[in-house]
């Protein structure tokens, strides 16, 4: 029998990268001013996002029709909305809620991308059947598929969910597809085959280890660009409903008063900026911290 | 003679003050809306946005006064009605032409009165017809309109759009798509073309010499109208000041104290104008199927505070089913409207047996005091259901909200869904408001409460039947107060209509019959 240790993931200088240099990277990324204030910040913001019912000063719901519309300092830090809601609980339980909403939606669009394209790759006679289904897939705009969803059953959260993860499903697989190939090819993997190790063994415990540094980045630029999708999706009305609080459905109330209560429509906008801004960031320092070319 | 020499010549006769008609072609009237219609036949489309372009298209047998009470003359010079309320006889005017041309006669207004009410149109507002027997021309202007029974509003109905006078000969041959590519009438003005969610372009109708008695000017003055659709508030609002329109009676309602000081942007308000907003229960669903529910969510809600900071106290709040200003408001019904306090709606819950759950809802019997309602996603709506949802959770109703577009809404408000609803309607007269929205005839929609009750019915008829306006007002009160003691209805505010007209437009006097703010669009002229 042979030797299993000398295929562990340690065997390939892939899998060795995957396995023992994050805490390497998370150096690497705090090393760039960039990628730090972007780890910082979305550390914050997604503390804020757990934290956000024990952090807000009020009740998210309760509005005061006497208190509507004052400007921020006004007897409320960052004012109140048109409901005479406190800004400050709001922009929480937005953030909480934005950032649940675009995490479901990546974990489910990832997941299922991620299986196709593994599947894919590993099964050349799959592969045409299924990218094919995949280009299919990215001919529709979310926004589209949002729009379409909402037709059927109705505007609400399951809508944009189920959009944003449909739109996800076909970029992962197309990323997983591409490194996951390239992975196939190694020497190791047919080392693998020879030895005898079934499929499942081989796609998880070689081939996804090895992939994980395109995945990590893509999700993380991902996560940036399905946020601002699902703010759009709810700015038009078709995601979270009244009285839920969500970024792009806020944004979109303060529409109307954006001539003499700015500050409703332009803090979320403002927040949603802001989040995208850091993944974004994030996701870039990422790609160049996993990249080995440029950790040299 | 060569392009060179035409150009050369027409500068020449330009200088020399010979073509000053080219110089002196006006741009045309330009008037804002927030949302355009499905289509624009008289007969199929319910809208507000249908109905305020056809009464520019189109003529009526009889117009409306702006005291939105009295009837006048327009294509009937005069008309009697027989003793018994059931015959009505129209002597029509003889100068009437249609856009193309062709003089009106009295078969016209017949075939156009009959495609109203003909099953075969399916017309959603056939009802508004009352109960024909016949509709017959005697001569070539005279009408003969028969009814099975007396309809004591058939006048008022027949000044809406609904019973325009159009040509058979343009609805035959554009069949389904008359008032989608085009339109031929005996309006003020002329169809020129319509681009869905843009614009809808007019063009004076130049035999038309016909308007009501209610304007100084019976001739259209404006050779061209367009009216554009601009669904967002701040870009209308900036678009009427930086006077890229004449006229809106759409102003977002926050900037009406802005543009009151806007110089050169005049505003009117029309007193007399009744356009109510509404919220209904469905009467035969689980939770708002419960007189305890329907009347503790009255006493809830907090229609003054609504008024206030939705509607920038440019609304009235309404504390009757009907507004107070129309004919036959009835005073003792409007008292018997539970008013604004939450401890007695919470006491009203409890001794119904609602009980408060550990999330603070309500639970009767394993049933949680949860329920459904859909809208149109307005300006107004999403802000006025969301303070309704807070004052009812604070009794321990959970109100969930589904608001949809204007273009899906109706489609959607027509399903059985929804446990409750929010809408806005004009009306003239109380037994126009109750016959619509109550009568068991009349459900699924729109009396998409289902509110079947044989009370009602009889009340109801009683009062469109009546030819003593004395016994029309007791039934049309009572079936008011039968209504309010049921709390079918959270009747919440009466909007104002506001008219903003820029500096270039003369003549602009708001009206709002069916919510149209301009009506025929006479008297109206441009300085420049």
């Amino acid at each position: 029998m042979s030797n299993p240790v000398a295929l562990t993931p340690e065997a390939s200088p892939h899998a060795a990268f995957a396995v023992t240099a994050r805490p390497s990277v998370v150096r690497f990324l705090l090393r760039e001013p960039a990628s730090a204030v972007a780890l910082v910040v979305v550390v914050l913001l997604v503390l804020a996002a757990l934290f956000a019912p024990w952090l807000a000063p009020t009740d998210p719901y309760a509005g005061d029709l006497a208190n509507t519309l004052k400007a921020p300092g006004d007897g409320f830090l960052l004012g109140t909305d048109g409901q005479g809601r406190d800004m400050v609980t709001r922009l929480l339980f937005g953030l909480r809620m934005t950032l649940m909403m675009s995490l479901v939606a990546v974990v489910i669009g990832c997941g299922l991308g991620g299986l196709v394209g593994f599947a894919a790759a590993y099964y050349p006679r799959l592969s045409g059947l299924l990218m094919r289904l995949m280009d299919v897939l990215l001919s529709f705009p979310a926004i589209l598929f949002g729009l379409a969803l909402t037709a059927i059953v109705g505007p609400g959260l399951t809508a944009v969910l189920v959009a944003l993860s449909i739109a996800t499903i076909p970029l992962m697989a197309r990323v997983v597809r591409g490194a996951a190939i390239v992975v196939l090819q190694q020497d190791y993997i047919e080392a693998a085959r020879a030895l005898g190790m079934g499929d499942a063994r081989i796609l998880t415990k070689y081939v996804l280890l090895n992939c994980l540094s395109p995945i990590f980045v893509f999700v993380t630029l991902r996560f940036g660009q399905v946020i601002l999708l699902g703010s759009l999706l709810s700015f038009i009305g078709l995601g979270a409903q009244p009285p839920t609080a969500e970024l792009g459905a806020m944004a979109s109330d303060g529409r109307n008063f954006l001539f003499f209560a700015p500050h409703v429509s332009v803090l979320p906008s403002l927040l949603i900026f802001v989040v995208v801004l850091a993944f974004n960031v994030l996701g870039d320092g990422l790609r160049d911290a996993l990249d080995p070319r440029m950790r040299r | 003679m060569t392009m060179l020499a035409r150009t050369a010549l027409a500068a020449g006769l330009s200088l020399l003050g010979l073509v000053p008609a080219l110089a002196q072609t006006k741009a045309p009237l330009t008037i804002l809306r927030v949302i355009d219609a499905d289509r624009y036949d008289p007969v199929r489309s319910t809208a507000t946005s249908a109905s305020e372009v056809l009464f520019m298209l189109a003529d009526t047998l009889v117009s409306l006064d702006f005291d939105m009470k009295t009837v006048k003359p327009l294509l009937a010079k005069s008309w009697t009605a027989s003793a018994d309320g059931r015959t009505y006889t129209f002597d029509l005017r003889q100068d009437v032409k249609f856009c193309d041309g062709r003089p009106m006669t009295a078969e016209d207004v017949v075939y156009s009165l009959k495609r109203w009410i003909d099953p075969a149109t399916r017309s959603p507002v056939a009802s508004r017809a009352g109960k024909v027997k016949d509709i017959r021309a005697t001569d070539d202007h005279t009408v003969v309109y028969e009814l099975q029974e007396p309809f004591s509003d058939l006048l008022y109905q027949l000044t809406q759009s609904f019973g325009s006078v159009v040509d058979k000969n343009t609805v035959e041959k554009l069949g389904q798509n008359f008032g989608v590519q085009g339109f031929n009438a005996t309006g003020p003005y002329c169809w020129v073309s319509w681009t869905p969610r843009q614009d809808l372009v007019l063009k004076k109708n130049p035999h038309y010499n016909w308007g009501p008695p209610i304007y100084k000017n019976p001739k259209p003055e404006i050779d061209q109208i367009i009216w554009k659709v601009v669904p967002e508030a701040n870009t209308l609002m900036a678009a009427m000041q930086a006077r890229q329109a004449d006229i809106t009676y759409y102003p977002p309602l926050f900037s009406i104290d802005t543009m009151q000081r806007v110089p050169g942007l005049k505003v009117q308000q029309q007193k007399d104008y009744i356009y109510d907003v509404f919220f209904a229960f469905r009467v035969n669903k689980p939770v708002s199927s419960d007189p305890a529910i329907r009347r503790a969510a009255n006493m809830a809600v907090n229609k003054d505070a609504i008024v206030k900071a939705i509607y920038f106290g440019r609304g009235t709040p309404l504390h009757s089913l009907l507004s107070p200003t129309v004919l036959d408001y009835d005073a003792k019904a409007a008292a018997m409207m539970p008013a604004f306090d939450p401890a007695g709606a919470a006491k009203v819950l409890d001794e119904a047996g609602w009980t408060p759950g550990p999330d603070g809802i309500r639970v009767k019997d394993g049933q949680k005091a949860t329920f459904v309602v859909y809208g149109i996603r307005d300006d107004q709506n999403p802000r006025i259901s969301e303070a309704m949802q807070a004052d009812l959770r604070k009794v321990g109703i959970d109100m969930r909200i589904q608001l949809w577009d204007a273009t899906v809404a109706w489609g959607k408000l027509a399903t059985q869904e929804f446990d409750a609803f929010m809408l806005s309607y004009p009306y003239g007269t109380a037994t126009e408001a109750l016959n619509l929205y109550f009568k068991s005839t009349q459900a699924p929609t729109p009396n998409r409460m289902n509110w079947k009750d044989e009370k009602t019915d009889q009340l109801i008829d009683a009062a469109a039947t009546a030819t003593d306006p004395a016994k029309r007002k007791e039934a049309n009160a009572e079936t008011q107060r039968l209504l309010t003691a049921a709390n079918v209805w959270i009747p919440l505010v009466t909007r104002q209509m506001w008219v903003v007209s820029g500096d270039r437009v003369e003549g602009v006097r708001p009206h709002g019959l069916y919510g149209a703010g301009l009506y025929k669009g006479l008297d109206l002229s441009l300085k420049r």
